[in-house]
């Protein structure tokens, strides 16, 4: 059956598909950033709240990180905005189709971060006085945020699949068609929640110097906490990302293999994790600029891996463009003053001079 | 037309989106107003010397950020995702036009959220001096978000030289887009008031509390009293149909209409003779009160807009049912079965002509009616016979003027007029007036065999 795809709008792209693409992937590293530690946040924090009433370093623990959530969890959902917008433009196609197959499951992510953003609040405010009941809180709380990665996988998995389309579409009621879970979506979420639960251990770690003046031994131990969640985490996505890969159908990991540039990016992203996982012990700051790369690698080999599924399919290079580039100049010098603004208030916020107290 | 409709039951899709977007405009106004509303009372505090009412900032500052920073930040990626899954193809069509206004938007988010952070958490470790810059920040860049957003949301309405010159000035800087910003920054001034109204009748202190009680009504009042002239001055850009509907042109239109005028007016008046006149007997339940009339504001003023828009979703370009004004001719030669990609058959069937007219249903009317829910078409059509619903049908945009016209072929029309006339048959009294064309002979069969099924 030929696939069923909607036609592109008849508007020019206002910018050449690289750009474009470009911007897709840079903004959705920044989102991964912020949603592994929002994520392995949680997850981590579930397992200490557990452990805290038993030892009391977990539950100063789940204290000082819970107060980080909040603005992780604020800017998870606002750089997942940008990301979210260039894949509409480009692949809006597929990705509007997809979603209202499924519009039941897909809106219902917007409840239920709606719900886990208050829950982290919740945690965070009514922590002593819930005490060992908080746990049951951040618990749910992390089921909720994976059940929204899952939703997502579900989606961004089923938008790579338009010869499926009609099909489900014949078969099912629009709006209730998740797709099948199929174990290569399964792994594909277990590879995000193995890379949240070790970018989360390390921001755990590096959190915790700054804990340094006031409760040194915490501080110590935090640190060892963070990075043992680190290298279990990256130590088991080992194991997971090859599932992952070798889940992928043949025709995609040979597609991945003639493309010398996947494969570079794969081992590099291998060789920095690699890195990483040596540096940890010793020197947080080089196992952060290597996870950087490993992460980056990675949201590129995603993105060639999503150009090697469509290629039959879809070419963004065939959609018309007519660059609009005054706004696109407004918008980059837009986004200069904006991080030299939130830059300068970072800088009289956390300067030292202003330490009376602390906040994370 | 190009992507799969999906059908909220009851609600429909309209309704999904006008849920979430009512309850975010109240309260992403309120992040703009209340924006404002935090370093102009900061700086009074300091001028005046006044520890209390500093205190009083920084208490309404948490109540702030978790209202606005969560919900507000929330509902709006919600509005986004509810109008991508209900109208794509509109949605495809604005991304085209204004991703990099987005992308601007998307800027002031970042600065907005960064700086409510720190100006929240920030009381104790900022100079004041630094602290207030910071307030001011924050209002800088949320102000600046509603200049983005609302440049986009009246180019639907009102897209005027765009549909010549295809160009982002001329579709940011619409007809509408100066009187609707006017509008909406005396609505956030306004529901800054309210909300601080809220905050300020659970101050503990009585002298207090009627201090900022009176001082919050100020700012509701102030900015309501904008509100009509601007909302004038925005009037006078509609379109004329649009102006027609909400003037006695679609009565539900225009009850909502006067509805909107009626709650402002009440909102008005119980603030003045209230906690204006009053402060010291002002007290929680009332503060709700009004802010649930103020919500009720909120709501029917943006059905209106809404409404008013019909039946397109842009202005003289797109149909609300996602088709454009340029593909009309294609359709309606090729037919909508066939020009539409999501359908289980390409052609009408004589033999279950009310299956195929269920499906063009599908395709033309579900993105604005339900069968038995939120605009239901049973109801809609009840008593009418088959060739009165045709008879409707054909002339669709001139009967109704909220309506576009109905596209397709003679034999679709009709099949969709023998799915209509079947909702509201009871198999006893079962009298199908003649059909109007030469489909009849198969179409009584149709009807016999939907009607037994029921």
């Amino acid at each position: 059956m030929n696939p069923v795809i909607p036609g592109p709008v008849p508007v020019p792209l206002p910018a050449p598909p690289w750009l474009l693409e470009f911007l897709l992937v840079f903004t959705f590293i920044l989102h991964l950033l912020a949603m592994n530690f929002l994520l392995g946040g949680v997850i981590i924090l579930t397992v200490s709240s557990f452990r805290g009433g038993r030892d009391s370093r977990h539950d100063e623990l789940t204290r000082r990180v819970s107060r980080a959530l909040p603005p992780v969890t604020a800017f998870t959902i606002t750089l997942g905005v940008a990301p979210l917008l260039f894949l509409q433009l480009v692949y809006g196609q597929l990705f509007y189709t997809s979603s209202a197959l499924m519009a039941w499951y897909w809106l219902a992510v917007v409840f239920l971060v709606l719900l886990g953003y208050y829950g982290v609040y919740w945690y965070q405010m009514k922590h002593d006085e819930l005490g060992p009941k908080a746990a049951w809180m951040i618990l749910v709380t992390a089921i909720l945020f994976i059940y929204v990665a899952f939703i997502f996988t579900q989606n961004m998995t089923a938008m790579l699949h338009p010869q499926d389309f009609y099909r489900l579409f014949l078969n099912g009621q629009v709006g209730t068609i998740l797709g099948s879970v199929t174990l290569l979506n399964i792994a594909r979420l277990a590879h995000f929640v193995a890379a949240a639960v070790a970018l989360a251990g390390l921001g755990i770690a590096l959190l915790s110097r700054r804990w340094q003046a006031e409760s040194p031994e915490l501080a110590d131990w935090g640190r060892r906490y963070g990075v043992t969640w680190f290298m279990g985490g990256t130590c088991a996505q080992f194991l997971v990302g090859l599932w992952f890969l070798f889940s992928l159908p043949l025709e995609i990991r040979q597609a991945l293999v003639d493309e010398k540039l996947a494969v570079g990016f794969l081992v590099l992203g291998i060789l920095l994790a690699v890195l990483a996982l040596l540096t940890a012990p010793k020197s947080l700051l080089a196992t952060s600029v290597a996870i950087l790369g490993t992460v980056s690698a990675m949201a590129v080999l995603r993105h060639l891996v999503r150009q090697a599924y469509l290629r039959p399919y879809f070419d963004p290079h065939s959609l018309s463009v007519q660059g609009q580039w005054a706004v696109f100049s407004i918008f980059v010098v837009l986004l200069l003053a904006g991080l030299a603004t939130v830059g300068w208030m970072l800088y009289v916020f956390y300067r030292p001079a202003a330490a009376h107290r602390t906040l994370l | 037309m190009n992507y799969p409709v999906w059908e909220p039951f009851i609600l429909g899709g309209g309704l999904v989106i006008g849920i979430i977007a009512i309850l975010h405009v109240f309260v992403s106004h309120f992040a703009v107003g209340g924006g404002l509303f935090l370093p102009l009372t900061e700086r009074k505090a300091y001028r005046d010397n006044n520890p209390a009412l500093l205190e009083y900032v920084k208490s309404h500052s948490k109540f702030f950020v978790l209202v606005v920073l969560v919900f507000g930040a929330v509902s709006g990626v919600g509005i986004w995702w509810s109008i991508g899954l209900v109208n794509p193809e509109a949605t495809a069509t604005l991304i085209h036009v204004f991703v990099w206004a987005w992308a601007i938007e998307w800027v002031f988010f970042i600065v907005e959220i960064a700086a409510a952070f720190i100006y929240y958490h920030g009381w104790d470790r900022l100079e004041p001096k630094t602290h207030l810059r910071v307030g001011w920040i924050y209002f800088g860049a949320a102000w600046a978000s509603l200049l983005v957003i609302n440049g986009i949301l009246t180019f639907m309405l009102t897209p005027g030289k765009w549909l010549q010159t295809q160009t982002f000035a001329s579709a940011y800087f619409n007809p509408g887009m100066m009187p609707s910003l006017v509008v909406r920054t005396a609505v956030c001034i306004a529901l800054a008031g309210v909300y601080a109204l809220i905050t300020s009748a659970a101050v503990g202190d009585a002298a207090l509390r009627s201090e900022v009680v009176g001082y919050a009504a100020k700012w509701l009042l102030v900015g309501a009293a904008i509100i009509p002239f601007a909302g004038i001055w925005y009037i006078s850009t509609l379109p004329n149909m649009a102006r027609e509907i909400s003037m006695g042109g679609a009565p539900a239109v225009t009850i909502f209409a006067a509805l909107s005028i009626f709650f402002s007016a009440l909102v008005m008046v119980f603030t003045y003779f209230g906690p204006r006149q009053r402060p010291r007997q002002f007290n929680l339940v009332f503060a709700l009160l009004l802010a649930v009339l103020a919500l009720a504001t909120t709501g029917v003023t943006e059905w209106v807009r809404e409404a008013v828009r019909k039946p397109y979703i842009i202005y003289g370009y797109m149909y609300s049912n996602g088709l454009r004004l340029a593909d009309l001719e294609r359709v309606r030669e090729q037919g909508v079965l066939k020009s539409a990609r999501w359908v289980r058959q390409h052609e009408v069937d004589p033999q279950a002509l009310e299956r195929t007219g269920a499906e063009v249903f599908r395709v033309q009317c579900a993105s604005c009616h339900t069968v038995d829910g939120y605009n239901g078409i049973r109801f809609a059509v009840k008593g009418w016979s088959w060739a009165m619903i045709d008879d409707q049908l054909a002339h669709l945009n001139s009967l109704k003027g909220f309506m576009p016209a109905f596209v397709g072929s003679e034999a679709e029309r009709q099949a969709l007029g023998a799915w209509l006339a079947s909702l509201n048959l009871i198999p006893a009294d079962l009298t199908i007036e003649p059909a109007p064309s030469a489909l009849k002979a198969q179409s009584k069969d149709a009807t016999g065999e939907g009607a037994s099924q029921k």
